[in-house]
Parts: structure tokens; C-alpha cells; sequence
């Protein structure tokens, strides 16, 4: 065992500390000491997954206080598969834009990798933490973090499109001390297990208004309609890693908050039904959307918006096929978005607006780029042999076995517009003319290693999932056994 | 290893392989590519068992892979195509761009196919349904025209068809507990009367899509003729069987237990009679060699439908037979297109004119796929349309024989037009310099004719396959019942002999080409098209003497009303509707700061409003 | 071998015998059109000396090998078709290749003729082939509608589709299936105006204007094959109507008054029609013959 879970934690923030000093010192520690932050942290979440296959859920004390009343880290299958999957994907943003503005001496090019790192870190404790308000402060710092990314290019559309995001937020904020405060009126507790385990005394009146608070408050984070409104700006505004940042880890923890909540905190039945509901129109909206978007990286915005809809509507199944089929698409997504974040910001990369119709004619340009760009588009539509059909064979049996026939028929029915909109990109990228004006910009090496990787991953999970269908399949195991997270935390006994 | 994983996974790294090969060497990459197919059908001819199965475990799932006998009969068709279309495909790509694209996609469509028919669960089913759609996809775009309209029409379709298909396999998954073929087939008298209903229903539409079946043909004409001919001929002559393997099964195996057996079998059998009569109107109409084959194809494939949903003993040979023989001269009809194409440039009707003494083994090969085509005999194409005919007249479907026959009597129309067009007629000049196409692409075509003709005497060569894939799904043994060697029979015992209809034909054909030739051949000469009988006039060089403005037009005069609607129409405006419609919800983000704050407030109204009723 | 030689013996006198009555058939119609019109007209005999005269022609020049196949095509389809007709009701005169099939087959190869010789009249490259060759073949699309309509009538009145069947099921029970099926009977002889082409169904050859359609090239030895090639041709098509719907004939005699007046019913029914253009003559096919086509299924099937 490499650390405890406290390091996620410590280390990044200490690292943020330092990393200003340093910079001054020598310049280039600012690149690369986040890459080592978060290169260890991998290092330590494998070894703790490692670990836990063997001694089962660890719990970190913080301070010697022990729950409920002290703070603690749970490194569960499940939160620690969301959080080795966050890191990973937190070093495969460092490594692509590793070279990322590299001459320019700007405020925010300083500031890019701090922010990157403290995004992960709030993500990561977000999904670790067993504490409400801490979770509440943790939600604050990826979204500071978040604000900044935004902003990264000075310009009048990032800054507004950061100033919407600060707005929602602040009104998730808002919503999410309210509910957290109702909470803790009326069970005078901030932990989560404590919580799942009085839940009962709670009035059911109460109960529902909380429930609602926060499902609006997580809600905007995890982009569902009708909160989403600030989403597409900021993935439009924001570098193009970013957006694959956005996509994989923050809605990643804002989805398991909301999972977190549902699944263990309440007790009420019809949650997972209003997850449906909200996931299903989340998604038909978000589809539905994209199809007529002119700008590549709000077109993939809204399709990442509306696969969240479709893992909160797998969530709401509610069966154990159902959390195995959500975690296996939050997998896939997080792979294969980033991929075509990561490509497609290269296929448009010298023009300021980012249409869709820039991409004309670079297959002949950029080749790998692009094929990787197909591949992920082709994944994400859901075709075999490639990552991305095993997720959904999985939703849609997991649906077939809980009879919902309806479900199945919008799911395939809406799939069939995501198809529509990505080979019209493709179709794009190879048989049309290229602009005189467009100019191909070639990926860097570390940019383009990351990419090819990426593709390795989905062609071979697509070939063999079975590489990552156990550790799913624990971590599902995990978030059903309800009783089980309550006991591991509440008799900890270090 | 088993050699079914044998063949995929050659076929999967060669097609790897010679996409990258381009960088070596052009002749590298087409021998790769032969190379490939040819591997891949020696050990799969040399090995044929339909005894072995592998059981690959992925993702909890039992992806199981066998032949039975109606694959293994598939599989013939498939790979036979493959070869052959192989070859002509190195001679017609020679000079192309993209070469390395379209190798792999063929070789991946192929190899595909190929797993379809060794699936015995229907997981690995649809996962090599779903790679034929995509790499045929990619080839049907190969062009690089009309890609947005084409290749996504022809994708919308084929997501259609395949998610029915896979919302049917999940459906299935649920009520048996299993993806195997066979237990769906011996758990289907347990399911619901409801469920009895919407699996084969679901299945149905997903093959009915490759299938080319009306209403869900609409992708078929554009798709047809925007893909490179030689895949084409794959493309129509191997991968639309697929719909129709899918269908056999579900005929076979799933209809026969419904108690609305043969309420479902007519509309099916109607729609696919519909499909040949209204898709032959169109084909008359076009003036794209390419579009008058496509449309043809779906034609055919109709009455390949009608054979397989009426599902009596001899109306599934004929089916079956049709689809064989469907394959063998709509391909070689393709890849005549293609070779006319690259020697011409140009595949209008309109356009080529009297190649007949420029590429006479073009001609050749065309002249007798047409005739089969048209179901004449003695090719093979007769003994399948009488075989269909007879089976409706028997089993009773007299109205539905009627338009079969109307649709296959209009053919001749569309069959005269192909061969009057390219090769008959006024010799111009415009296309003097035209030569015979290479040999690599015409000896594949002579083949396949060969096959056609061979198949008109020897029909038991395939009606043998065909019986012991029928009896594998326990169907009655047709021989000495419905055939005997080259003898075929109805119900009532009538019967036709092709052997001395083959012999009467050819002594009568011989007797008078010879008593036309004698003498005549060496005391007559050859004169050119401009040197004939115009009531004394003597024809101008520039005088225009080609008939190929409204080719058809009273006949089209008079089948008028049935082509005034047109579904392809009715679909695209159905499309543009939706994205329409689609574009208002767009607007729903509006980019307002506020407006998504008001959103915010509405939807925690609203929740509170409903708490009651969701969280009771 | 002796059998053998038999049959190609009876061979050639059925297709003597069909040459020779169709000729004649032809010759009479020229005399009795030419009597209507208030002409001497040629002798009936007229047709063997066109024939002979055309035979002993030599053929100057040729458009190449589909010019010379054409001919070879559709006396193929009229000879092949004249082998499988029953000519009389015991067949041990002309057994040919009478149970070897059926009228399914008899159908297609009825329309083999047709189509080979369109493959001939279109590499002579005369724009009034193609047009000819055209017109026929949408007209043909026409008249077979009814005509099948008519077949399977018959052949789900009395569950068999062969022609040697149909005809000793009237043979033994003495009746004949024009009463037993008049609206089947009907549809067939409408049908067979069209089959034989003559007014107000003769736009595909029409002289005047198409200088005889699809023949226009032809002459000598060409045109004199497909002269013999129309006379079998139509010996057959009435033969088998007979053998249809009229109880087939007993011995020659019975077979030329039968197959006389039927004849006589398309050559009536020209003279005193103008012609009709080529959609007119298709939508004229699927009017009415096609109604009584549509009845007599019915007919066969609930009666």
C-alpha cells in the first residue's frame, strides 16, 4: 500500500500551495508538478483498488475523529473505481495539453495546470468523502477551479460563459446549504452513514423537500435538463481538454453525489422513477438538440449532456444489471468523450468559431486524428466491436429485465439521432472539400500518444471487456449493499 | 484454436494489414487482399463441419459460433461472391484512390457476414450485423458523393432494422434468460401471446431492412449505386441475404408456432409482392444503369420474400434457390455496370451505346445474367421462378402468383432496356475507342454466368444444400417429393424436367444458328449501324439514330397512377419534419443566463408541485 | 435408338404440319381482310410463295452476331413451345415432350421468342426496331396479366398444372372448360388478341410508320425464319387453347375447324378495329380482360 486516502486530498492541495512558489523559481515545475501530483495519485488509487479486493472498504479517520462526529475518506469499490477513473483520466488532460500554450507567458497558461489538479482533487473528494458538508466543499472547489478553466482564454465569450456557470452554481450552492441545513435540523448530523441510518425518523415532508433541494442543487453539476443551460457555453468556451475534463470527472462526481444520495441517504421509493424521468427527458432533449448544433464542441457537449441522462435513466433501473450497465457507460463515456474532445479539438483547432463544417476535408490532413475521431464517434454510437456497444447492450438488457419495453424503444429510438449526427461529422471529416482557409494544425507528440492510447483502450475493452467488467461488477455489488457502507463506517474502530 | 476463430481472425488482421499495406507497395496491397479472401475460403471450403462449436465467454455472455446446415448454404453464397468479386474488385480498382479504405471495409463486410451466419447466439448475431452495417456504410459513402443523403439515409435505415433487432434480443434475454438461438427457439411456446407477437415482429423489421422490404427499402436504390460496383455485387448478391437468413429462422423456427401463422405470412408475402412490382415500375423508369439494378435488386429480393414467408416445402427451395441464383447474376449484372463504367467512364443508359462488338465478353456475361434475371428458360433463374409460381398456385395464393407474375413479366422491360442500352444500337463514334475490360474483371463475370447456366440443368447441384438446411430446422425431405435430379415437382405431382428442356432448346438454338450462318456468314459482310433501312435516305455521320429519349414512356404512360406516390418522398419530408421539430428544442438553450435561472426555479416548482404523486 | 429416331421423326412432322397450317392461316386472313376491304386479294397459297421466295434469297449484309441470333431465338421459343402442346388428344401421334412440362413453363417460353428476337432487332441499330421492339414488349406486359389470370383459373379449378391434365380432364369427363369457366375462357381469347398482334393491336409492327418495328432489317433468310418461325407460332397459340378450353381434337380434321375458328375471332375482330396506341392497347388489357380474369379466379375458387 502506496498511502491512505487522506493523500488524494493533502497532497494536491499542498502541491497547489507550493506549485506558485516554485514557479518562480523554475518555470516549467509548473507543468510538471501537477503531472507528478496526479501520476502518483493513480499510482496510489491501483494500489488501493488492489488492496480493497483483499480487506474490503477502507475508511480513513481524519484527525482521530471518529464518525459520525469527525470527517472521513470511504475508498469503496465503487467510489474508488469513479476516483481511479478521475485521476486517469485527470493525467490523460495533463498529458495532452502538456505542451498546451506553451509560449505563451499569460496569467491563465500559469494558472491552467494548478486549476487542472485542484479540479481533479475536489472531483475525487467528492466521490471519497463520507461527509455532507464536506461534500459541499468539495463541490466548491471543483467548481472554482471550474470558473477559472472557463475563463482560460480571456475573451468576452469565455468570461460570459464562466460567469454562467458561476451563476448556476452559486444557485446550487445555494439549494445545497439549504438542504444540507434541513438535514442536519433534523438529524443533527453531517454523515452520510449516520444519516442512511436515521433517515427514518426524518418526516417524510421534509425529507422530499430536502431530497429536491438537492437533487437541484447536484442537478446542475451533473447536467440535467432543465439545469444544463450553462453546460454547452462552457464546453464550447473552455480548451478543448477541458471539455473532456467536464465530461469525465466533474459530471462523473456530481452523478455519483446524486447516486450517493438516492441510493444510500434516502429512503424514498419513487427516487429512482424521477431518475428515469429526468434521465430519459435529459437525454431526448440533449440528442434531439445536438443534431442541429453548428459548433463541434457544443455538438459534443450536448451528446455528453445527453449520455449522462442515459446513466441517471440506467441508475433508475435500480436493479444491480442497472448500476452495472450506468457504471460500464460512465466508464465508456469517460474514455470515448475524452477521445473525441481531445480529437476533435485538433480537427478544428486553427479556427476561432469551431463549426462543424471546419473539419471539412481533414481526413486527408490529419489521418490519425482522425481515424481516432471516427473511432470514437463509432463508439459512442454504440457499434461493435467497439467499447461503447457493451454499455448499452448492458443498459438495455438490464431494462428488458425490469420490463420497462418503453424505455428500451426511446433509448434505441433517440440512438438512432446520435448516430445521425456524428456521421454527418464524419462524413464531414472524410468526402468533403477542405477550405482553402482552414489550415490543419498537426498534434503534438504527448497529444497525440494520448489519443492513440485512448483508441487502444476502446478497441480493446470493445474486443475484451471483460478487463474492466469485474471491477464494475464489484463496484455495483458495493453501491446496493446499503447496510454494508453504513456498518463499515459507523463501527470503524481506528 | 477452432477454425472458425481461424478464418476471423485472418480475415480481421488481413484486413488490417492491407489497409496499412498502401505504404509498401500498390501491388503488395492487392495481393495481400486476394490473399486474404482466398485463405480464408480454402480453409473454410476445406473444413466445412457443421459439428463443431466454439463458446467464446465475454462480458458474462456466451458468444457461441457454429454452422448449421442453412448457414453453411449461405456461407457458400458469401464467400463464393467474395472470390470472385475479389478479383474483379483488383482489376476495377486498379489506379483508385483509397484503395487500402476500401480493401478493409470489404474484407471486414465479408468477414462479418461470415460471423452472422456462425452465430449461434444472438449477441455475436448482432454484433456482426452491426459491423456488416457499418463497414458497407463506409464503402456506400466510398465515393464521396451525395455521403450526407446516401450513406445516412442507408444508415438511418440500417439503425432501424438493427436496433428492432436488438431491442428483440434484450426482450428475448429477459424472458428466457439466455442469448442462444436455440433456446429462444424452444422457449418461445412458453412466452406471452403478446410477446409471441412482437419478437418475430421486431426481428423482422431488422432483416426486412437488409432485406430491402417495403416500406424499409428506401435506402437500397442510392445505396445500391453509390457504392464501387464491385462491392455492389457483394452488397446485393451476399449482404441482402443476410435479411433473408434472418428471415428463413424466423420463418422456420418462430412463425410456425403463432396461432396467426398465416395472417403474418400473407402481409409479409404481400409486402414483399408489393415491394417487386412497384420496385420493377421503377426500375423500367431509371435511366442509371446502376439505379435500374438497384431497384431490380429490391425486385428480386422481393420475390426471394415472398418464396421464404409463404414457407411451404417448395416455396422455400424456391426462395432459397432464387437467393442463390439473386446472387450469382445480380452480381455479374453489377460488375458488367463496372466494367462498363471504368472502360466508359460513365454508367448512363443514356449515354454508352453499342458496346456490343467492343467488349463482347462483357456481353456475353451480361446476355445471360439478364436472361436468368428475367427467369427464362432454361437458366437457372427458371427453375426458381417455377418453383415459386407453383408453390402459390398450389398452396392457393392466387392473386399474390398474379402480381408476382406482372412484376416478373414487367422485368423483361427493364432487362431489354439494360441490354439494348449498353450494347445495342447505334455503334457511335463518341465510344469507338472503347476496349474489352481486363481480364481480371471479365473472367469473374464468365464464371458466375457459367454458374447461371450450369444451375439450369443441374438445379439438384444446390437443391441437395438447400434440403438438408431445410430438414436441419425440421422441415419434410423434398427429394424425390418436390425434386428428383434434375426433375422438380408441385404438390398435385406435375412436374418440369430441365434436362430435356436444357437438350430441346439447345438442338433447336443450334439448328437454326447454324442454317442462319451457313453460307450466309461468309457470302453476307458486316455494315455498320448507320447503314440501314431509312425508307431510302441515306443517314447523315451526324445524324442522331439513337432511340433512348423516354425509352419506355407508354408503358410508364399507362402504369402512371401507380407511380405517382413515392415512399422515398414521403420519408425525407417525414425527416425533415423531425429535425424541424428538432431545431425548436435547440432553441430551448438560448444562452440567457437568466432564462436558465428561471429554469432552475420551475423545475424545483414543479418537483414540489409532484412530490406528492412521486414520492407517495 | 429406334425410339429416338421416332421422336425426332414425330418432331419434324409437328413442326411440318404447324408450319403448314399456320401458313395457310396467314394466307386466308391476307384473302379474307383483302375481301372485307372490298380487294381481290393475293391466293390463299400466297404466304409459301413469299416463304419459298425468301428462302431461296441470299443474305448481302448482316449487323453481326445478335443479327443473326434473333431469328435463331424466336424460332427456338415457337418450336420449343410446339413440343410441349398436346396437337392431338391421344397422343401417341405427336407425344413429343408433352409431360415434361407444364403451363408454368409454357408461359415463359412463350415469351422467349419475343425478347431474343428484340436482342436481334436492337444491335441492327434502326431506331424503328427499338421503338417496335418497345412497343411490343409493354404490350406484352398487357395481355399476359389476363392470359395468366386465366391459367390459374383453370389450374385451381381442377388442381394440376399441366396442359396434358387439363386436357384429359375434359376428354374424360366431355366437358369442355370454356363452359365450365366462361369467364376464364373469355379472358384467354382476349388475352390472345394481343398475342397475335393484329389490328388494333398491330402498333408494334405497324408498317406505315415503324417500317415493320423490330423486322425492319430483316430480309432473306432472316425474314423468312421468322415468317415460319410467326406461322408455328401461331398454330401453337390457337392449339392450345383448344386443348385449354375446347377438349382438344380428336384427329386433324376436328383440330383445323377448331383452331379455324378461333382463328377467326382475333382476324374478325381487327378488321373492324382501328388501332390503338400502346397505353391505350395496355389499359385495354387491364379493363375488362382483366375483370374476367379476376372473376374467373374467383369463380374457380368458391364454385
Amino acid at each position: 500500500m502506496v498511502g491512505t486516502p487522506v493523500l488524494f486530498i493533502v497532497i494536491p492541495l499542498l502541491a497547489a500551495f507550493i506549485i506558485p512558489l516554485t514557479g518562480m523559481v523554475w518555470k516549467n515545475s509548473v507543468r510538471i508538478i501537477p503531472g507528478l501530483v496526479l501520476s502518483y495519485m493513480l499510482a496510489l488509487s491501483v494500489s488501493l483498488m488492489w488492496h480493497i479486493t483483499e480487506t474490503g472498504t477502507v475508511v480513513e479517520v481524519i484527525a482521530g475523529w471518529k464518525p459520525p462526529i469527525g470527517i472521513n475518506l470511504v475508498f469503496s469499490p465503487f467510489s474508488g473505481f469513479l476516483a481511479t477513473l478521475m485521476i486517469f483520466l485527470g493525467l490523460l488532460v495533463w498529458a495532452y495539453s502538456y505542451k498546451f500554450k506553451r509560449n505563451v507567458d499569460s496569467e491563465p497558461a500559469l494558472k491552467y495546470f494548478i486549476l487542472l489538479m485542484l479540479l481533479v482533487t475536489g472531483s475525487v473528494g467528492i466521490v471519497l468523502t463520507g461527509d455532507i458538508f464536506n461534500m459541499f466543499v468539495f463541490i466548491e472547489i471543483v467548481g472554482i477551479s471550474g470558473y477559472g478553466l472557463t475563463s482560460f482564454y480571456t475573451r468576452r465569450d469565455s468570461a460570459e460563459a464562466a460567469f454562467k456557470y458561476l451563476f448556476m452554481g452559486s444557485i446550487a450552492s445555494t439549494f445545497l446549504l439549504l438542504a444540507i441545513m434541513i438535514i442536519y435540523s433534523q438529524l443533527g448530523t453531517l454523515n452520510i452513514a449516520e444519516i442512511a441510518d436515521k433517515m427514518p425518523m426524518m418526516s417524510n415532508k421534509l425529507k422530499v423537500i430536502s431530497l429536491i433541494f438537492f437533487i437541484l442543487a447536484i442537478g446542475i453539476e451533473a447536467e440535467i435538463f432543465p439545469l444544463n443551460g450553462w453546460a454547452p457555453d462552457v464546453y464550447t468556451q473552455a480548451p478543448g481538454p477541458i471539455g473532456a475534463a467536464f465530461a469525465g470527472i466533474v459530471v462523473k462526481s456530481a452523478i455519483y453525489a446524486s447516486v450517493r444520495l438516492v441510493y444510500t441517504m434516502f429512503d424514498l421509493s419513487g427516487a429512482l422513477d424521477l431518475f428515469i424521468v429526468i434521465g430519459l427527458i435529459t437525454f431526448i432533449v440533449a440528442e434531439t438538440t445536438a443534431l442541429r448544433q453548428e459548433r463541434l464542441k457544443r455538438m459534443l457537449a450536448y451528446s455528453s449532456i445527453g449520455q449522462m441522462g442515459l446513466v441517471m435513466v440506467a441508475f433508475g433501473i435500480g436493479t444491480k444489471e442497472g448500476i452495472f450497465a450506468a457504471l460500464f457507460l460512465i466508464f465508456n463515456h469517460a474514455i470515448i468523450k475524452s477521445l473525441l474532445f481531445f480529437s476533435g479539438s485538433y480537427l478544428v483547432y486553427n479556427k476561432k468559431n469551431k463549426f462543424i463544417k471546419h473539419v471539412n476535408g481533414m481526413g486527408k490532413y490529419l489521418p490519425i486524428t482522425s481515424i481516432l475521431f471516427t473511432i470514437g464517434a463509432f463508439a459512442i454510437i454504440g457499434l461493435p466491436p467497439f467499447a461503447g456497444f457493451w454499455s448499452k447492450l448492458a443498459i438495455l438488457t438490464a431494462a428488458a429485465d425490469s420490463k420497462m419495453l418503453m424505455l428500451i424503444a426511446i433509448i434505441l429510438t433517440v440512438s438512432i439521432l446520435e448516430a445521425v449526427y456524428y456521421l454527418r461529422v464524419i462524413n464531414r471529416i472524410y468526402f468533403f472539400p477542405k477550405k482553402k482557409s482552414t489550415e490543419a494544425k498537426k498534434p503534438t507528440l504527448n497529444a497525440l500518444i494520448v489519443m492513440i492510447s485512448l483508441g487502444i483502450i476502446i478497441m480493446v475493452i470493445g474486443f475484451y471487456p471483460d478487463l474492466i467488467t469485474g471491477i464494475i461488477d464489484r463496484a455495483a455489488t458495493d453501491l446496493m449493499d446499503k447496510t454494508g457502507y453504513i456498518k463499515d463506517i459507523l463501527t470503524i474502530n481506528n | 484454436m477452432d477454425i472458425i476463430n481461424i478464418i476471423l481472425v485472418i480475415f480481421f488482421a488481413g484486413a488490417l494489414i492491407t489497409a496499412f499495406a498502401a505504404k509498401i507497395s500498390s501491388i503488395v496491397q492487392d495481393i495481400l487482399f486476394i490473399g486474404t479472401i482466398l485463405a480464408t475460403s480454402i480453409i473454410f471450403f476445406l473444413n466445412i463441419n457443421t459439428n463443431t462449436e466454439t463458446i467464446i465467454n465475454l462480458s458474462h455472455i456466451n458468444l457461441t459460433l457454429g454452422l448449421t446446415p442453412l448457414s453453411l448454404y449461405f456461407a457458400f453464397i458469401v464467400f463464393g461472391l467474395a472470390v470472385l468479386a475479389g478479383f474483379y474488385a483488383v482489376g476495377q480498382m486498379q489506379g483508385k484512390k483509397k484503395k487500402g479504405y476500401f480493401y478493409f471495409n470489404y474484407l471486414l463486410s465479408i468477414a462479418a457476414m461470415f460471423g452472422i451466419l456462425v452465430s449461434k447466439d444472438l449477441v455475436s448475431f448482432f454484433i456482426f450485423w452491426e459491423i456488416m452495417t457499418w463497414s458497407s456504410y463506409l464503402l456506400v459513402i466510398y465515393n464521396g458523393e451525395n455521403v450526407q443523403k446516401t450513406g445516412i439515409k442507408y444508415f438511418v435505415l440500417s439503425a432501424i432494422g438493427a436496433y428492432s433487432m436488438l431491442m428483440a434480443i434484450v426482450i428475448i434475454h429477459s424472458l428466457t434468460g439466455s442469448f442462444l438461438i436455440s433456446d429462444l427457439i424452444s422457449g418461445f411456446n412458453n412466452m406471452s401471446a403478446n410477446m409471441q407477437i412482437l419478437i418475430p415482429v421486431l426481428l423482422l423489421t431488422g432483416f426486412g431492412v437488409k432485406a430491402a422490404l417495403m416500406p424499409l427499402h428506401i435506402w437500397a436504390p442510392d445505396a445500391y449505386s453509390n457504392a464501387p460496383m464491385s462491392y455492389t455485387a457483394i452488397f446485393s448478391g451476399a449482404l441482402s441475404k443476410m435479411g433473408i437468413y434472418g428471415m428463413v429462422i424466423v420463418f422456420l423456427t418462430l412463425i410456425t408456432k403463432l396461432p396467426q401463422e398465416t395472417l403474418i405470412r400473407d402481409i409479409i408475402a404481400w409486402l414483399g409482392a408489393i415491394t417487386a412490382a412497384i420496385s420493377t415500375l421503377w426500375a423500367i423508369k431509371q435511366d442509371d444503369a446502376k439505379r435500374l439494378l438497384a431497384y431490380s435488386s429490391i425486385g428480386q429480393l422481393g420475390y426471394i420474400v415472398v418464396g421464404v414467408a409463404i414457407g411451404t416445402p417448395l416455396a422455400m427451395l424456391a426462395g432459397l434457390f432464387l437467393a442463390f441464383m439473386h446472387g450469382v447474376f445480380k452480381s455479374t449484372l453489377f460488375m458488367v455496370v463496372g466494367a462498363i463504367e471504368k472502360q466508359t467512364g460513365t454508367s448512363n443508359l443514356k449515354e454508352v451505346t453499342g458496346l456490343i462488338r467492343k467488349m463482347p465478353w462483357t456481353f456475353i456475361a451480361a446476355l445471360i445474367s439478364i436472361i436468368a434475371l428475367a427467369g427464362i428458360p432454361p437458366l437457372g433463374g427458371f427453375v426458381g421462378k417455377w418453383m415459386l409460381y407453383e408453390s402459390l398456385i398450389t398452396s392457393n395464393h392466387y392473386l399474390l402468383v398474379t402480381l408476382v407474375f406482372f412484376s416478373s413479366t414487367a422485368a423483361f422491360l427493364y432487362c431489354y432496356k439494360f441490354l439494348f442500352g449498353f450494347f445495342l444500337g447505334q455503334e457511335e463514334k463518341e465510344w469507338s475507342h472503347v476496349k474489352e475490360a481486363p481480364a481480371i474483371m471479365v473472367v469473374p463475370m464468365l464464371i458466375l454466368s457459367l454458374i447461371s447456366v450450369v444451375l439450369g440443368s443441374f438445379p439438384q447441384l444446390i437443391l441437395k444444400p438447400i434440403n438438408s438446411a431445410l430438414s436441419y430446422y425440421s422441415l419434410p425431405d423434398t427429394y424425390n417429393n418436390l425434386w428428383k435430379e434434375s426433375m422438380i415437382f408441385n404438390k398435385w405431382g406435375d412436374q418440369v424436367a430441365l434436362t430435356p428442356i436444357v437438350y430441346g432448346v439447345a438442338i433447336v438454338f443450334i439448328v437454326f444458328a447454324v442454317f442462319l450462318f451457313f453460307k450466309n456468314r461468309k457470302t453476307s459482310r458486316y455494315v455498320t449501324t448507320k447503314d440501314i433501312s431509312t425508307s431510302g435516305e441515306v443517314p447523315k455521320e451526324h445524324e442522331n439514330l439513337t432511340f433512348k429519349e423516354n425509352f419506355f414512356q407508354p408503358f410508364l404512360r399507362a402504369v402512371e397512377p401507380a407511380m405517382k406516390r413515392q415512399m422515398d418522398k414521403y420519408m425525407l419530408a417525414f425527416a425533415k419534419g423531425l429535425e424541424d421539430l428538432f431545431d425548436f428544442t435547440r432553441r430551448i438553450y438560448n444562452g440567457n443566463g437568466q432564462t436558465y435561472a428561471i429554469y432552475a426555479i420551475i423545475f424545483v416548482i414543479i418537483l414540489l408541485l409532484l412530490s406528492n404523486n412521486l414520492f407517495s | 435408338m429406334e425410339s429416338l429416331l421416332m421422336n425426332i421423326l414425330g418432331a419434324v412432322t409437328t413442326f411440318l404440319l404447324a408450319f403448314a397450317v399456320g401458313m395457310t392461316y396467314g394466307g386466308l386472313r391476307r384473302k379474307i381482310v383483302a375481301r372485307v376491304q372490298n380487294r381481290y386479294g393475293p391466293p390463299f397459297y400466297q404466304n409459301f410463295i413469299d416463304a419459298f421466295k425468301l428462302y431461296s434469297k441470299s443474305t448481302a449484309i448482316h449487323h453481326g452476331a445478335m443479327h443473326f441470333l434473333g431469328p435463331a431465338f424466336i424460332m427456338v421459343s415457337s418450336v420449343v413451345s410446339l413440343m410441349f402442346i398436346p396437337v392431338l388428344t391421344n397422343n401417341q401421334w405427336f407425344p413429343n415432350l408433352n409431360f415434361q412440362g407444364d403451363l408454368i413453363f409454357l408461359i415463359y417460353i412463350m415469351v422467349f421468342g419475343p425478347l431474343g428476337m428484340a436482342l436481334g432487332a436492337g444491335q441492327t441499330g434502326n431506331p424503328n426496331s427499338a421503338i417496335g421492339v418497345t412497343r411490343g414488349l409493354s404490350q406484352m406486359v398487357g395481355f399476359e396479366i389476363p392470359w395468366v389470370m386465366a391459367l390459374i383459373a383453370l389450374m385451381v379449378q381442377y388442381k394440376t398444372t399441366s396442359i396434358t391434365g387439363l386436357l384429359d380432364i375434359q376428354v374424360q369427363s366431355g366437358h369442355w372448360f370454356m363452359f365450365e369457366n366462361p369467364f376464364a375462357f373469355s379472358a384467354a381469347i382476349l388475352a390472345s388478341l394481343g398475342m397475335f398482334r393484329y389490328s388494333p393491336f398491330d402498333i408494334v409492327g405497324a408498317p406505315t410508320e415503324l417500317a415493320s418495328g423490330p423486322m425492319s432489317e430483316n430480309g432473306g433468310k432472316f425474314l423468312f425464319v421468322m415468317m415460319s418461325s410467326g406461322s408455328v407460332f401461331a398454330f401453337v397459340k390457337l392449339t392450345l387453347i383448344v386443348d385449354l378450353f375446347m377438349g382438344g381434337a380428336s384427329n386433324l380434321i376436328i383440330l383445323v375447324i377448331k383452331t379455324f375458328l378461333l382463328y377467326m375471332i382475333p382476324v374478325t375482330y381487327g378488321i373492324v378495329s382501328p388501332r390503338y396506341r400502346t397505353e391505350q392497347s395496355i389499359t385495354y388489357f387491364w379493363g375488362w380482360p382483366l375483370f374476367f380474369g379476376l372473376i374467373a379466379i374467383i369463380y374457380a375458387v368458391f364454385f
